[in-house]
C-alpha cells in the first residue's frame, strides 16, 4: 500500500527556489498528449468521402459534441468548440489510462485537474468579458444586492475548486479501491471488473461531466 | 502503562477515518436507493423501456456514488498517515478532517440521487429526450456535489497541514470546529441543490424545447442553495487560519467550537429550504418557459430571505471568533459562548426550511399565473417574516448570552 503516499518526484534548484515536479504525472500527461497527436494525425491525414476507421472515430466524436456545444453557446461563441472537445479527449484518455498495465492516470494528481479547472475558469471569464463588455460583466457581481459581492466572488472561485476536486476525488478514489481490493485478493479475479467499472465507466462519465461543466461555465458567463 | 502522545494521534486518525467513512456512506446509499426505486417504478409503467432506463439509472448512481468515494479517499489517506513526531493537537486535526468529510458527504450523496430518480421518470414518459435528459442529470448531480467537495478541501487541509507546533489549547477546538462547520453546512446545501437538479431533469422531458432555459434556472437555483455551504466553508477557513494564540485559552476554546456549530447547524435549514424553492422554480420554468423571468426573480427573493437565519448564524460565529473573552476557567464563563453557538445553530434550521417552503408555494403559483406576482410576493414575504420569528428569538437569546448575561 506504499504507493498511496509515495509520489515519485524530480527536484530542481533554480535560483534558490526548489522546483518539484511529479515525474509520473508529467510522463503520463505526455503519453496522453502523444496518443492524441497520433490520433489527430491518423484521423485527418487522408480525409475521404468514405471514411476510414480513425476518421470515423473522429467524426463520431465531433458530431456528438457539436450538438452539445451548439445547444449551450450562441453563434459568436461557437469558436470554443475545439477547446471543449480537446478538454474532453485529454481528460477522457487520462481517466482511462490506468486500465493499461504500467500506465497510471495523470488526473489522479490534483495538479493536473486544478490546471484544467483554472484554464476553464480563465477562458469562461475572458469569454464573458468579450461578449458582454467589462461593465456589464462587473455589474453581475453586485447582483442581487451590493453586499453580496464577496459571496459572488467566492462562489465564482469555488467553481474552480469544485470542478477540479470532483475529477481528482473520483479518479483517486477509483485508483485506491482498485489498489486495495487487488491487494486483498492477490490480484485474482476481481481487478479486471473493477478496472472496467472505475476506469472505463466512471472515468468516461467524469470526463463528460468535467467537459460539460466547463462548457456550462462558459455558457453562463456569455449569457 | 503510559500512552505515548504519538499513539493518541494515531488513534485519533483511526477514529477520524472511521467517522469519515461511516457518516460518508449514509448519503450516497440513500440517494442511490431512491434512484433505483424510482427506476423500478418507471420500468413498471413501460417495461419496453427497461433497457434505457436501467442504463440511465446506472450512470446516475455512479455519479451519486462520488460522495461516498470522496469519503473513501479521505479515510484511506488517513489510515496511512504518518504520525511520527506529531503532537496531540494533530490528532484533533484528523478528527476534524474525518467529521468534515463524513458529514459533508451525507447531503450531496442524497441530493445527487434526485436527478437520477427523476431522469428515470422522465425517460418513461418521453423516451425521445434521452440525450438531453442524461446530460442534464449529469450536470445537476455533479453541481450538487459541490458542498461535499468544499468539505473535502477542508478535510485535505486539516489532514496535511502540520499543526504540531501549535498550542493544544485552544487550537484543538478551532480544528474540530472547522470540521463541524463545513461538514454540517454541506448537509443542507447538498440535499437542497439536488432538488432543482431533479425537477429540471423531469421538466426537460416534458418541455424539451425549453431545455436551455430550464438548465439556466436550475444552475442559478443550485448555486444559491449552495451559499449556506460557502458560509460554512468561510467559517472553517477562519478557524483554521486566524491566529488565536494571543487569546486566553479558556474560555476561547468554547467560543471557537461554538462558532463552528453556529454556522454549521444554522446552514442546514436554509440549504434545504432554498432547494424546495428552486425545485418549484425549475418545475415552473418547465411548465411555462415564457414566465422564466418573474419565476427566477421571485425564486431569488424567496431564497435570499430564507437565507437570513444562516446569516444570523454567521454573525454569531463572527462575534464568537473576533470578540476577545476574559481569561477564566469558571464553568459559567465557558458554557456561555458554547451555548450561544448551539442556540443560534439549532434555531436556524427550522426557519430556513419553513421559509423555503413558503417561497416554493409562491413560486409554484406565480408559474401558473404571472399576473398575480405582486400580490403573491407580498404574501410570501409576510409569511416568511412570521416564520422567521423563531430564528430571531434564537438570535436574541444568543446575543443576550454573549453580551448581557
Amino acid at each position: 500500500m506504499g504507493e498511496l503516499t509515495n509520489i515519485p518526484q524530480w527536484t530542481w534548484e533554480v535560483a534558490g527556489y526548489r522546483l518539484v515536479f511529479n515525474s509520473e504525472t508529467l510522463i503520463m500527461s505526455w503519453v496522453v498528449m502523444g496518443a492524441l497527436i497520433v490520433f489527430g494525425v491518423l484521423s485527418t491525414r487522408k480525409l475521404s468521402f468514405i471514411p476510414g476507421t480513425a476518421q470515423t472515430l473522429g467524426e463520431v466524436m465531433v458530431t456528438a459534441f457539436e450538438g452539445l456545444v451548439n445547444d449551450a453557446l450562441d453563434e459568436r461563441n461557437r469558436k470554443y468548440f475545439p477547446l471543449v472537445i480537446s478538454v474532453f479527449m485529454f481528460v477522457w484518455l487520462s481517466n482511462i489510462l490506468g486500465i493499461f498495465p504500467g500506465l497510471s492516470e495523470p488526473t489522479k494528481d490534483l495538479n493536473t485537474t486544478l490546471g484544467f479547472g483554472i484554464l476553464g475558469f480563465i477562458i469562461a471569464h475572458y469569454a464573458g468579458i468579450r461578449t458582454k463588455g467589462f461593465k456589464k460583466y462587473a455589474l453581475e457581481y453586485v447582483q442581487p444586492m451590493f453586499f453580496m459581492a464577496p459571496l459572488n466572488i467566492i462562489g465564482e472561485l469555488s467553481k474552480v475548486v469544485s470542478i477540479s476536486f470532483r475529477l481528482y476525488g473520483n479518479i483517486m478514489g477509483g485508483f485506491i479501491i482498485i489498489m486495495v481490493v487487488s491487494d486483498l485478493v492477490y490480484s485474482l479475479v476481481l481487478p479486471p471488473f473493477l478496472n472496467a467499472f472505475f476506469g472505463l465507466f466512471v472515468g468516461t462519465i467524469q470526463a463528460f461531466v468535467f467537459t460539460m461543466l466547463t462548457l456550462v461555465y462558459i455558457s453562463v458567463q456569455t449569457k | 502503562m503510559a500512552i505515548l502522545e504519538v499513539q493518541w494521534v494515531e488513534a485519533a486518525a483511526y477514529v477520524g477515518a472511521a467517522l469519515c467513512m461511516g457518516f460518508g456512506a449514509i448519503g450516497a446509499a440513500l440517494g442511490e436507493g431512491y434512484a433505483a426505486g424510482r427506476a423500478a417504478q418507471a420500468i413498471a409503467k413501460d417495461s419496453e423501456l427497461s433497457g434505457p432506463i436501467l442504463k440511465n439509472m446506472l450512470i446516475g448512481q455512479a455519479v451519486a456514488e462520488s460522495a461516498g468515494i470522496f469519503a473513501l479517499v479521505i479515510a484511506m489517506l488517513m489510515l496511512f498517515v504518518n504520525a511520527e513526531g506529531a503532537t496531540l493537537v494533530q490528532g484533533f486535526a484528523y478528527l476534524g478532517s474525518g467529521l468534515a468529510m463524513g458529514l459533508g458527504a451525507v447531503g450531496s450523496g442524497l441530493g445527487s440521487g434526485f436527478p437520477a430518480a427523476e431522469a428515470s421518470e422522465g425517460l418513461a414518459s418521453n423516451p425521445s429526450t434521452a440525450g438531453s435528459l442524461t446530460t442534464n442529470m449529469l450536470i445537476g448531480a455533479a453541481i450538487c456535489q459541490t458542498p461535499a467537495i468544499f468539505a473535502m478541501v477542508v478535510a485535505f487541509m486539516l489532514m496535511f497541514t502540520d499543526y504540531s507546533s501549535m498550542a493544544l489549547w485552544p487550537t484543538w477546538a478551532a480544528l474540530l470546529g472547522a470540521g463541524l462547520s463545513v461538514g454540517l453546512a454541506a448537509i443542507g446545501s447538498g440535499v437542497g441543490s439536488g432538488m432543482p437538479a431533479g425537477s429540471s431533469t423531469l421538466g426537460i422531458s416534458r418541455q424539451p424545447a425549453a431545455a436551455s432555459q430550464i438548465r439556466t434556472n436550475m444552475l442559478i437555483g443550485s448555486a444559491v442553495s449552495q451559499t449556506p455551504a460557502i458560509f460554512g466553508m468561510v467559517v472553517a477557513f477562519m478557524l483554521m487560519f486566524v491566529d488565536f494564540s494571543d487569546r486566553a485559552a479558556w474560555p476561547t476554546w468554547a467560543a471557537l467550537l461554538g462558532a463552528g456549530l453556529s454556522t454549521g447547524l444554522s446552514a442546514i435549514g436554509p440549504g434545504i429550504g432554498n432547494g424546495f424553492t428552486a425545485w418549484e422554480a425549475s418545475a415552473g420554468v418547465a411548465r411555462v418557459p415564457e414566465a422564466s423571468g418573474p419565476i427566477t426573480t421571485t425564486m431569488l427573493i424567496g431564497q435570499t430571505v430564507a437565507q437570513s437565519t444562516v446569516i444570523y448564524g454567521f454573525l454569531v460565529s463572527l462575534i464568537l471568533l473576533f470578540i476577545p473573552l476574559e481569561a477564566s476557567t469558571n464553568i459559567v464563563d465557558w458554557t456561555i459562548p458554547l451555548s450561544a453557538g448551539i442556540c443560534m445553530g439549532f434555531g436556524g434550521i427550522g426557519p430556513g426550511i419553513g421559509e423555503g417552503i413558503a417561497a416554493a408555494y409562491a413560486v409554484n403559483r406565480i408559474a401558473r399565473d404571472a399576473e398575480q406576482r405582486v400580490l403573491l410576493t407580498r404574501v410570501m414575504l409576510v409569511g416568511q417574516a412570521v416564520a422567521e420569528s423563531t430564528g430571531i428569538y434564537s438570535l436574541i437569546v444568543s446575543l443576550l448570552l454573549l453580551f448581557v448575561v
